[in-house]
């Protein structure tokens, strides 16, 4: 049995660390709030952005290359993979989720003859391909808790560099985004997303029942065959420019969220792991006490079992 | 001037909802120049380049933001403005 002291000093230690661990988990609840509100606050952002995205579907014949596959040959093609881990440890498995799920994407890639390039943000998965030498084509890390538009912005701007370039100069042709979705706070899912090209859900142009969109909206241009297009918009400077500047807009704000979301997870998983964490140093603590109490009571005992043997030593000398 | 034609503003950034409510007109800076946008405009989807969105209200006030890039999107009497960044500068009195 282990000494009295060395069980005193590793309860000591113990408490601290518990109280580390509550401590983290009570910043990490009190993050969560933040984390939405932050979420919460892109939101109208994000809706407008996607019922601009959607009036430009539903009223032209958007012609854009965000918007379809590139045909680029067969065989070896280059896509994209954005991986999106957390800055710090503590988060029990949240960066190790991420990480299986790229591989396993990366993996499926591969064996379609394709040929993927790893984008990373956050420090964790930054720092795990780096410890394995493995080609990463631009990482980016900071601020995986509370992301700004800042890096939505420089990572898109760069993912969006690597999407228009033709393919003779490393442009990829797909985009797939690997982030962590928060579904409450016990639930967070790892979800492979397909940002590039753009899959719009169109409103449905079902002539049969004569309702779409634009002829609610105008019903005098419905009857008129020859304009595909329903002039019901008018777009300044031009729909080309338009179309320019709103897209990457969109491609934009859909990272941004993918980024808050994943926020969110990730501190909601940093309070469950944290959670976890606490309870296990009290349950540490109670079992080391139980320990410690049985040592001190066997001391104990081994004294007075020392005591009164010596007591009825004497007295049998004295009779 | 008490059933004045009034359009819905709704202006948000890109990390948080600037302003919303109701005004008479609306200047917004187009990328070709300045843009006035009235009432029962025609839908409309522009692109703004940085610069200065000033909003009248019904009751004459001016309010004014400073906001970066983006685009205006009109449909129905609802006006939405989605910019970069935005924010509230300067709040003088249409009066004055």
């Amino acid at each position: 049995m282990a000494s009295q002291l060395a069980l005193k000093s590793r309860i000591n230690s113990t408490t601290s660390l518990g109280k580390i661990f509550n401590a983290q988990e009570m910043i990490a609840s009190s993050h969560i709030a933040k984390a939405r509100n932050v979420a919460l606050n892109a939101k109208p952002y994000t809706d407008a952005i996607f019922d601009a995205v959607q009036a430009l579907a539903a009223h032209t014949h958007i012609d854009h290359p965000i918007m379809k596959t590139h045909d680029r040959g067969d065989g070896h093609a280059r896509v994209a993979v954005l991986a999106l881990t957390a800055d710090r440890g503590m988060a029990g498995a949240y960066t190790s989720s991420i990480i299986r799920e790229t591989e396993g994407l990366l993996a499926h890639l591969d064996s379609e003859g394709k040929d993927p390039q790893l984008y990373v943000y956050g420090r964790r998965g930054v720092s795990y391909y780096k410890y394995r030498n493995r080609d990463v084509a631009g990482t980016w890390d900071g601020d995986s808790d509370h992301p700004g538009v800042e890096v939505a912005e420089s990572i898109s701007s760069a993912l969006m560099d690597a999407y228009m370039k033709p393919e003779d100069e490393h442009g990829v042709s797909e985009l797939y985004v690997v982030f962590t979705e928060f579904v409450n706070m016990v639930v967070q899912k790892v979800r492979v997303l397909r940002m590039l090209p753009v899959e719009l859900i169109r409103p449905a142009v079902d002539t049969s029942d004569g309702i779409t969109m634009a002829e609610l909206a105008e019903p005098d241009d419905a009857d008129d065959p020859a304009s595909e297009v329903s002039p019901l918009y008018s777009f300044e400077p031009s729909v080309d420019e338009v179309l320019d500047a709103i897209l990457p807009k969109y491609i934009q704000s859909r990272i941004h969220e993918c980024l808050l979301t994943a926020a969110a997870s990730e501190t909601a998983s940093r309070q469950n792991a944290m959670h976890t964490a606490t309870d296990n140093a009290n349950n540490l603590i109670d079992s080391l006490t139980r320990e410690l109490n049985a040592s001190r009571q066997a001391a104990i005992t081994q004294e007075l079992t020392e005591i009164i043997g010596s007591a009825d030593a004497l007295n049998k000398e004295e009779e | 001037m008490a059933d004045k034609k009034v359009l819905q503003v709704n202006m948000v950034a890109a990390d948080h909802p600037v302003w919303s409510g109701t005004a008479t007109s609306v200047t917004i800076p187009g990328t070709e120049g300045q843009m006035g946008i009235l009432p029962d405009h025609e839908p409309l989807l522009s692109i703004i380049k940085g610069g200065t969105v000033s909003v009248v209200d019904p009751s004459g006030e001016r309010h004014s933001f400073e906001v970066a890039d983006g685009f205006i999107s009109f449909d129905s009497n609802k006006l939405t403005i989605a910019v970069e960044r935005g924010r509230d500068v300067v709040r003088t009195s249409g009066a004055d």
